[in-house]
């Protein structure tokens, strides 16, 4: 077999086994129990949440993210093992939602890592979650879920990124920049 | 009521809530004497910014499970720079308290040597939580600034 097929059905099996980081910010992590217990029971789709980054598949970013937490974020996906998918979950990921206007929280996710699939709402429901989940397996079948690839390959734009939002100045960015982007 | 008793300058906003305005050098005596009579829970302390004034006022908040009662010693400080001494020696949440009204309001506690940063990391500007502080233009002038990841 070629390295091609050996990938493709690599895709077919993790698809239904995906582990998620129970990594919880911001209240969506208060729409993940229902989810994840008897009531809609995601693990029927082969999903479970687990307690280390090293055996996690799935990031889910449950909201509104403090620039503390976003350097937590970043410790935890790089923890994590290649092929990786984040989800952003809820508007706060998305724009900011509701703290639009917050001094302390990140606006846009996809400029600090790179998001695979975006669930909008303020706060989705269960169906929703589920929705994009199976949405995100689809995705990984036809081998489109590419976001870890993105984040080896624009590393340094990554990396500038969230140096910006860290340091709270973005005229010590010029540094940053020529800077080899670590 | 025995709060009202305890102190003559001691005013009844509501029921069961109690106002006590003074200066910053009797305020430690006041919460030693209310400890010992029966207000064992030190509650919070919070920060408001009054800009006109030029004053920053901050409420000790006390609550005595014994008489039901919630008592607020209020004492007002200049915003420009007024120190007050630490009252983290009485109760050691206050240290925390203390921390975080450093850290958002910009006030120095006396003898409180924990004011480091808090929730804000490596913060470089205003405090926040002052209201000469511009939220609206500052995050234009930041978030929104950082570029997009370009695909080449």
């Amino acid at each position: 077999m070629r390295q091609e097929d050996w990938s493709k059905l690599a895709r077919i099996m993790s698809k239904r086994s995906l582990w998620m980081v129970h990594f919880c910010t911001g209240c969506g992590a208060m729409e993940m129990p229902p989810v994840l217990t008897s009531r809609y029971d995601m693990e029927r789709f082969g999903m479970i949440s687990m307690a280390t980054p090293r055996q996690a598949d799935v990031l889910l970013v449950t909201g509104y993210l403090a620039v503390k937490t976003l350097k937590r974020l970043v410790q935890v996906y790089e923890q994590m093992r290649d092929p990786k998918y984040v989800v952003g979950f809820g508007s706060c990921t998305i724009n900011g939602g509701m703290y639009w206007d917050s001094y302390n929280t990140i606006k846009d996710l996809s400029k600090y890592m790179p998001v695979d699939i975006y669930i909008a709402g303020c706060m989705p429901r269960p169906e929703a979650i589920i929705d994009a989940f199976l949405k995100l397996m689809d995705m990984i079948d036809k081998g489109e879920a590419t976001g870890w690839k993105k984040y080896h390959k624009y590393y340094k734009q990554y990396k500038r990124n969230q140096k910006m939002a860290f340091s709270y100045r973005l005229d010590e960015v010029k540094d940053i920049e020529e800077g080899d982007g670590k | 009521m025995k709060a009202m008793e305890l102190f003559s300058e001691a005013k009844e906003i509501k029921k069961g809530r109690i106002r006590i305005e003074t200066t910053k050098d009797k305020v430690e005596e006041m919460i030693k004497k209310l400890k010992n009579n029966g207000y064992e829970h030190f509650v919070m302390l919070s920060c408001i910014d009054w800009i006109k004034d030029g004053k920053f006022e901050l409420v000790y908040h006390m609550w005595s499970y014994k008489y039901k009662e919630h008592v607020m010693i209020s004492i007002k400080i200049n915003r420009d720079g007024e120190t007050v001494p630490t009252m983290s020696h009485l109760f050691p949440q206050i240290e925390t308290y203390e921390r975080e009204i450093h850290e958002m309001f910009g006030v120095e506690f006396e003898g409180n040597k924990r004011l480091v940063s808090f929730v804000l990391e490596g913060w470089p500007h205003m405090p926040p939580m002052r209201k000469d502080f511009d939220t609206e233009k500052f995050v234009k002038e930041h978030y929104y600034k950082i570029p997009e990841v370009k695909e080449e």
